[in-house]
């Protein structure tokens, strides 16, 4: 079940990559002609509120989405395993403070801390810029939820035979770091499936309450917000097309943990 | 001892939370200025007024110890954005929030529990593929989304969505913990015997899984403070989680100070009673 949702988030993603290529509109282009309009030829799933194609924009939100979470998920996971193999392989007082630190991390609200960061950005941002600094809080927020995991792994590597062994015979510690890499990678992994759909959610929490990413580059949080204005004034139900996406895309996510798990 | 720590633990999240929040603000950009400046019957005073304060808060060691002397006093601060006292506006939205909480918990805490007991007391294939697709895909539905598709259809309230966020998460795990359950021999006997399936789950269930149901409901009560924020913003729900989302647009810090603060001791206090920290749940 594992590879055919990742072959089937894959192929969504192909088909994004084609539809942004290949559609003579731009994520950006308005085209104050057709605002709000239903499917048609030019516009496959219609236009929003400033007449920009809905088709093109859900296939870019899309793109980003999954591309900004995975690299959030990768650095979160790899200052995990940094963090928790430092709170191992130190001195234990380190350690402890480490574990309390990211103990403590993870009680604040997590909703106000990107609520926090994210307004404390000046409001002249480019909107790369901010997806960047998005993404890149997400990845820091989430370090500290593998990190005790992390480090009962590493501290149960580091009392291993084999382990043991090698420094007898003359192996320094840190010269064994690639050997305990090789044994952490199956927890990177699950970090990084597991971290990966929560990126998605806290980007379109965030993007409802304003604090996503700027506009006119598309994500899930600015297509939902302006969800609001599409379903008063347009009579089409594609106008939920972004939501469907998404929730596609996290089912899937949500299949390939339980194909991992398995 | 255990209560001491946490109690240190809690202390150590709410002025870790009042610092953190403070310094972010005053290093915004923007925080020596107002949009009243814009305005010309409200420019000089609010340009004076600006100034005082900038003198007052000259950096932001100064401003810490301002803001931790008015906390020591009991007073909260005076709104930057609606120029009264933080401590009455807090007070006039807790009931709001308490009450959007509590209803909230409740019903999701209720419906979780009626389905899992349904599902998993006649297990079959069915009903794990049901249980399985349904929290499926209301996991796979943001807070902020969810609450956005029902107020659009007009099919629930804040009330029902809070309900079907907490429901989602606890349903997946009572099931889990109830199916093992259902099958102690213990259980098997009684249920042999003909007893009923209240007096069971009342006499063997609970007694014997009480830890870990109080540890679904405390976890399920800290992530519903979290998904406050998006509920009531877009509901427009005038509570604590709207108060401190129009204080962060707004950089109004001592609201944002005390909101942040309160939130914070809430959910350590609740989180102390948690056995493992939760693994990360945003909305």
């Amino acid at each position: 079940m594992r590879f055919s949702t990742l072959i089937f988030i894959g192929l969504l993603g192909a088909l994004a990559a084609a539809l942004l290529l290949g559609s003579s509109h731009t994520y950006a282009a308005q085209d104050r002609e057709h605002v709000s309009d239903s499917g048609s030829r030019s516009y496959l799933a219609g236009t929003d509120e400033l007449g920009r194609d809905r088709a093109v924009r859900t296939a870019a939100a899309l793109l980003l989405g999954l591309t900004g979470a995975c690299v959030a998920s990768a650095l979160a996971s790899s200052l995990s395993l940094l963090l928790g193999s430092v709170a191992a392989l130190s001195a234990s007082w380190l350690g402890r403070l480490l574990l309390y630190c990211g103990d403590l991390f993870l009680t604040l609200p997590w909703i106000f801390l990107l609520m926090l960061v994210r307004s404390a950005l000046p409001l002249t941002l480019p909107p790369v810029q901010s997806g960047v600094v998005t993404f890149l809080l997400l990845a820091a927020l989430g370090a500290p939820s593998f990190l005790r995991l992390t480090h009962e792994r590493v501290s149960r590597l580091d009392k291993q035979d084999w382990r043991l062994h090698a420094h007898a015979m003359g192996l320094k510690k840190s010269q064994s770091g690639s050997q305990l890499l090789s044994h952490l990678w199956p927890i990177f992994w699950i970090q990084f499936l597991l971290y990966v759909p929560a990126c998605i959610i806290a980007e379109a929490n965030l993007g409802t309450l304003g604090l996503g990413i700027a506009e006119p580059v598309p994500s899930w949080g600015n297509m939902v917000t302006g969800l609001q204005a599409a379903a008063l004034t347009s009579t089409s139900h594609l106008v939920y097309l972004p939501v469907v996406t998404l929730v596609l895309v996290l089912v899937a996510l949500e299949l390939t943990i339980f194909g991992a798990k398995q | 001892m255990r209560i001491l720590l946490r109690l240190i633990r809690v202390l150590s999240l709410v002025i870790l939370s009042v610092i953190g929040t403070s310094l972010l603000m005053y290093m915004a950009p923007g925080y020596f200025t107002d949009a009243r400046e814009m305005d010309a019957a409200h420019a000089v005073s609010e340009r004076r007024d600006l100034q005082a304060l900038e003198q007052q808060q000259h950096s932001s060691t100064a401003l810490l110890r301002s803001e931790l002397m008015q906390w020591a006093h009991g007073d909260l601060g005076t709104s930057r954005q609606y120029g009264s006292s933080v401590t009455s506006l807090v007070r006039e939205r807790v009931a709001q929030s308490t009450h959007l909480l509590v209803l909230g918990s409740l019903l999701g805490w209720s419906l979780a529990l009626f389905f899992a007991v349904l599902f998993s007391l006649r297990s079959s294939p069915f009903a794990d593929a049901t249980v399985a697709i349904t929290t499926a895909l209301l996991l796979a539905l943001p807070i902020g989304v969810l609450a956005t598709v029902c107020l659009l259809t007009n099919t629930a309230g804040p009330v029902s969505v809070l309900a079907c966020f907490i429901a989602a998460r606890d349903l997946k795990l009572l099931h889990r913990l109830l199916s093992t359950a259902w099958l102690a021999p213990y259980v098997l006997h009684a249920r042999a015997q003909g007893s009923p399936v209240f007096t069971i789950l009342r006499v063997h269930l609970w007694t014997a899984h009480k830890r870990e149901f109080l540890s679904v409901a405390v976890m399920s009560f800290t992530l519903a403070l979290s998904a406050l924020v998006p509920v009531e913003v877009i509901f427009d729900v005038p509570g604590l989680g709207h108060l401190a989302w129009s204080a962060a647009m707004n950089r109004d810090l001592p609201v944002l100070v005390a909101v942040t603060g309160l939130l914070s001791v809430c959910i350590g206090v609740a989180s102390s009673f948690l056995p493992l920290q939760r693994s990360i749940e945003v909305g």
